[in-house]
């Protein structure tokens, strides 16, 4: 099965997913619509418009949750006549992701909701942290950032 | 909350070395109903054992064996024994000491509530 992942991190846990849960589709994305990594796709169109329409079926579901229970819906599930869908969201250290899932007879829905609670497990665990966002420089502070650089280069404490 | 399935599955957690029964669809491998003793962890065993009692019941079909009556599987910590009638699977945990001739038989009498 083809994978392609944009974040290196993400293809292990996924690889595992996808044969553990024998997955024939796996799709993991931004809520936004932006793809991290996808399996068993063959043609990069299909990916974008799966991508646009899982995260438009996310938001309504989230946003369904909050008015039915106060709270957004977790999961979805569809059974088709051949093919079944499973759409979730996974927590990790760079926020929430969605997985959407595509199996058929050789798989279910049980089998598939087993391994998404290794692979999120899995990705909580592997994913880095995000990187520091830096303030911009401002002559306010310029000296004193400039001190601190220094300090920290010659090996220097902080000046006081 | 009891079920129609709750008097079986009592009858089943009440001899010795079972530790869990549970009534299963097959198609989803969706717990419908189960007696879990502490420490069983239901939805993992539920989604397993419906996929290995499918992979029985398809592979018993194409060997042209007929349908599969009793499936036992057993493992270092424990066995697990199932029945199946149409899209439910009966199934029950149990210790490795436990008696599957008595298992059996009572699996197969529950087998009548699940119709």
């Amino acid at each position: 099965m083809i994978i392609a992942t944009a974040e290196p991190w993400i293809e292990a846990p996924l690889r595992r997913y996808v044969d553990d849960a024998r997955a024939s589709i796996a799709l993991l994305l931004h809520p936004s619509g932006q793809v991290l990594a996808q399996a068993g796709f063959t043609r990069a169109v299909d990916v974008m418009s799966a991508c646009a329409l899982a995260s438009a079926v996310h938001a309504t579901s989230v946003e369904l949750g909050r008015q039915l229970e106060g709270r957004a819906f977790r999961g979805l599930h569809h059974a088709g006549a051949a093919k079944q869908l499973y759409l979730v969201r996974a927590e990790t250290a760079r926020g929430p992701y969605i997985c959407l899932t595509v199996f058929d007879s050789e798989s279910s829905l049980g089998l598939v909701r087993m391994y998404f609670d290794e692979l999120s497990r899995e990705l909580s665990a592997a994913a880095p942290p995000l990187p520091a966002i830096r303030e911009p420089t401002l002559a306010v502070n310029f000296e004193n950032e400039l001190n601190a650089n220094l300090a920290a280069l010659f090996g220097r404490g902080p000046q006081q | 909350m009891s079920s129609a399935f709750t008097p079986v599955l009592d009858e089943l957690t009440r001899h010795r070395g079972v530790r869990a029964s549970l009534i299963v669809s097959e198609s989803d491998g969706l717990v419908v109903d189960s007696k879990l003793r502490f420490g069983e962890h239901g939805d993992r065993v539920a989604a397993l054992a419906a996929s290995i009692f499918r992979k029985a019941r398809l592979s018993a079909r194409a060997a042209h064996l007929g349908a599969v009556s009793f499936l036992q599987l057993d493992a270092e910590h424990g066995r697990v024994c199932a029945v199946g009638r149409g899209d439910l699977v009966l199934m029950v945990v149990a210790d490795p000491a436990a008696n599957v001739g008595l298992i059996r038989v009572e699996l197969l009498k529950a087998l009548g509530h699940l119709a």
